[in-house]
């Protein structure tokens, strides 16, 4: 290949990628450097940042609010983790045996997915509010109500529900493609063995999803490093600041209380702990799969 | 020909180089219908200091709007519906000037002319002034008047004991509560019941010591009100949750804390209940020997920018709409809240809507009464405190109140600290 050639499509590779890398720097790379340095700073929206080294995030780590925060957001993880990925199996399963009205079904629950937060959590509040039906409904026919987001061990429970329902149909789909891609020569191979239907999906729908599981159970684990819509508009992270979440936490230190700086290491740190989760879920679940 | 060319040259000079003063008022309809006409015709008649008026743009509230601008440079010159906190806030920050310094004695004049004296002083921060009062809310009981007849009450209740009262012969949970006791857990809400309470119960005493900065509620007056508090839930005359209706329309409780800016939204949402309300100041302890029942102000302000260029042109216009009585009754009329000047009773233009109007003289009647939030910064995370350490842990019955009190009033001096 000539050199000029060389160069010209060297010259067209770049063309076509700066303007991606254009975008990355300016929203991605910029608030990012951004962030790193207020982290290490003080700065409360008006002046110069002035370098406080380490300062916030030793406030941080000695701050009973994070804490609880950590504490909060493993308890959502122990709900929704399993909760989701329950539903979405069998989501996806019950899809793949469907054979009509598929797409209608899927579209169906897509549509929780591609919801307002704002709308449906107004929604879930007043369907899970003291006077709301479903306690209505209780207390007719049984005499005791249940205080869904008033109690502060229930009311993590029911925004978990509440995320659950929206992400059900987002999930299901992922694992309905990894459930296509099985070869169909698999179970027929099966059944001729014997193989009963609880067998072929321990021995092959779930070892050959795992790449479609992996992939749900780390949106999983990042979606509950970043709920902030639910809690925000119906507990407020009450009762008790049970519900209180990273993001919120990050939101009202930024903005109402005037710190952007300790918002800054906070966000560094709920970054951080997300990666971590994130490679722990890979290194327990991952495997290598492979049908050749 | 040519006089054309000179008055076109002035016209585009003014146009050109005459001031455009950027100012925000609240983002509500009805203050918008105050604003609009005052800032046209004062547009109309300067044609060399505009006024440039928007609201406060939409965001989750009014002080995240403004701290966003005021960090990108975009802030207004004055702006209002600022709270106390907020305001001291800015004014730690210099972002806001102290109106008697800037103005001297013209500020001082202003606030004789507006009958404004003693409320002025509840806006002190360091010897200053940051803050120029609009309105003040007093926060009162409301009471539905027809329940309480019907259970044999010719009066509202007055202190906690006559509450007990009440609710041993209403409260049947979870249909039917004496009150509604705290309003939610936004940190806001604490000015809205328990700093209402205690205000009552101590006959307006701070809860917070601005020269020490420290905490001073666990005190007679606030176990008085944590007790109360305590009580109403443990005996389940009170609920954590009320619903989503209003309260007091479905008969769910039978008295709640609200703000005159509820008139005029109870009118035509709830005419129903409208109709049958008794309003009375907050309870007190059943030994309380003060005098008048003090309460909460939810009062709001005017502050003008640092960084603005036309600080003359501001006080101008803050002359012009302030100084004229006039324009508080135009504010009454259209906003039904009392503007915070001492002389509602007193002078003969506000006599219609005292005698027009006996919700509203209800409010105008307390405005004296009524004493604005503790000046300090850490507003929030203060009332953030009283949720978790205080009103939550009585709502829950997980302490004791004497607990609760203590715990919190630590936990705040921590944050004074």
């Amino acid at each position: 290949m000539s050199s000029k050639l060389r160069k010209r499509e060297n010259y067209l590779g770049w063309g076509f990628s700066s303007i991606y890398l254009i975008y990355t720097a300016i929203f991605w790379g910029y608030p990012f450097v951004w962030l790193v340095i207020l982290s290490f700073s003080k700065w409360n929206f008006f002046g110069t940042p002035r370098p406080v080294g380490l300062k916030n995030f030793i406030r941080l780590f000695s701050d009973p609010i994070f804490w609880r925060i950590f504490l909060n957001t493993v308890n959502f993880m122990v709900y929704f983790i399993p909760m989701v990925l329950i539903l979405s199996i069998l989501f996806a399963l019950a899809l793949y045996r469907v054979n009509i009205f598929r797409t209608f079904f899927a579209l169906s629950f897509l549509v929780a997915n591609v919801s307002s937060g704002v709308a449906y959590s107004i929604l879930f509040s007043n369907l899970f509010s003291e006077s709301g039906p479903i306690n209505s409904l209780l207390y007719k026919n049984f005499g005791f109500t249940i205080p869904w987001f008033s109690d502060p061990q229930l009311a993590l429970l029911s925004i978990a529900i509440m995320v659950t329902w929206k992400f059900v149909g987002y999930y299901g789909l992922i694992l309905f493609a990894g459930l296509n891609a099985i070869p169909k020569s698999l179970y027929e191979a099966a059944e001729l063995d014997g193989a009963t239907n609880w067998q072929k999906f321990w021995k092959i729908t779930f070892p050959l999803i795992n790449p479609a599981l992996t992939t749900v159970l780390v949106f999983a684990v990042n979606l509950t490093f970043g709920i902030f819509t639910e809690p925000y508009m119906i507990t407020g992270g009450g009762p008790m600041r049970r519900t209180l979440t990273f993001m919120m936490h990050i939101y009202t230190t930024a903005f109402q209380r005037m710190d952007p700086s300790y918002a800054a290491s906070l966000a560094v740190i709920t970054g951080l702990l997300s990666y971590g989760c994130v490679l722990l879920v890979r290194f327990l679940v991952e495997r290598e799969v492979s049908l050749v | 020909m040519k006089k054309l060319l000179i008055i076109s040259l002035v016209l585009l000079g003014l146009f050109v180089f005459s001031a455009k003063i950027v100012f925000w008022t609240a983002p509500n309809p009805l203050q918008e219908e105050f604003w609009k006409p005052l800032v046209e015709e004062w547009n109309n008649n300067h044609p060399e200091a505009q006024i440039d008026w928007k609201t406060i743009p939409a965001a989750g509230s009014s002080e995240e709007a403004i701290l966003t601008a005021v960090a990108a440079g975009s802030a207004p010159d004055f702006c209002t519906n600022i709270f106390s906190g907020f305001a001291a806030q800015l004014a730690e920050q210099g972002i806001i000037i102290p109106l008697d310094e800037e103005y001297g004695q013209e500020f001082f004049d202003l606030v004789k002319t507006r009958k404004m004296e003693n409320v002025i002083e509840g806006w002190k921060l360091n010897n200053h002034y940051y803050v120029f009062p609009i309105y003040s809310n007093p926060i009162l009981m409301w009471w539905r008047k027809d329940k309480l007849q019907e259970l044999g009450f010719d009066k509202p209740p007055r202190t906690y004991s006559d509450i007990y009262e009440v609710a041993k012969k209403y409260a049947n949970p979870p249909d039917r509560y004496a009150m509604q006791v705290v309003q939610g857990r936004n940190w806001w809400d604490r000015w809205f019941d328990f700093i209402t309470y205690y205000y009552a119960a101590s006959s307006g005493k701070s809860y917070i010591d601005t020269k020490r900065y420290r905490a001073t509620f666990n005190d007679e007056y606030g176990k008085a009100v944590a007790e109360f508090i305590y009580t109403m839930f443990k005996n389940k005359w009170t609920a954590v949750e009320m619903g989503n209706q209003f309260s007091l329309s479905t008969g769910k409780a039978l008295g709640v804390l609200q703000g005159p800016w509820s008139l005029n939204w109870a009118k035509n949402t709830y005419p129903e209940v409208y109709e049958n309300i008794w309003i009375s100041p907050p309870p007190v302890p059943d030994n309380y020997s003060g005098g008048p029942i003090k309460t909460f102000a939810d009062t709001k302000g005017l502050v003008v920018f640092s960084h603005s260029k036309y600080k003359k042109e501001i006080f101008e216009f803050i002359k012009w709409v302030f100084g004229n009585p006039e324009n508080d009754v135009r504010w009454i009329e259209i906003t039904k809240m009392p503007p915070a000047r001492e002389d509602l009773t007193t002078n003969p233009l506000f006599e219609k809507f005292m005698k027009e109007d006996p919700y509203f003289a209800a409010y105008a009647k307390e405005v004296g009464n009524a004493i604005p939030p503790a000046l300090v910064s850490n507003t929030i995370d203060i009332q953030d405190a009283m949720t978790v350490y205080l009103i939550e842990p009585l709502m829950y019955l997980k302490s004791t109140p004497e607990d609760a009190l203590n715990k919190c009033v630590k936990e705040i001096n921590k944050i004074l600290y």
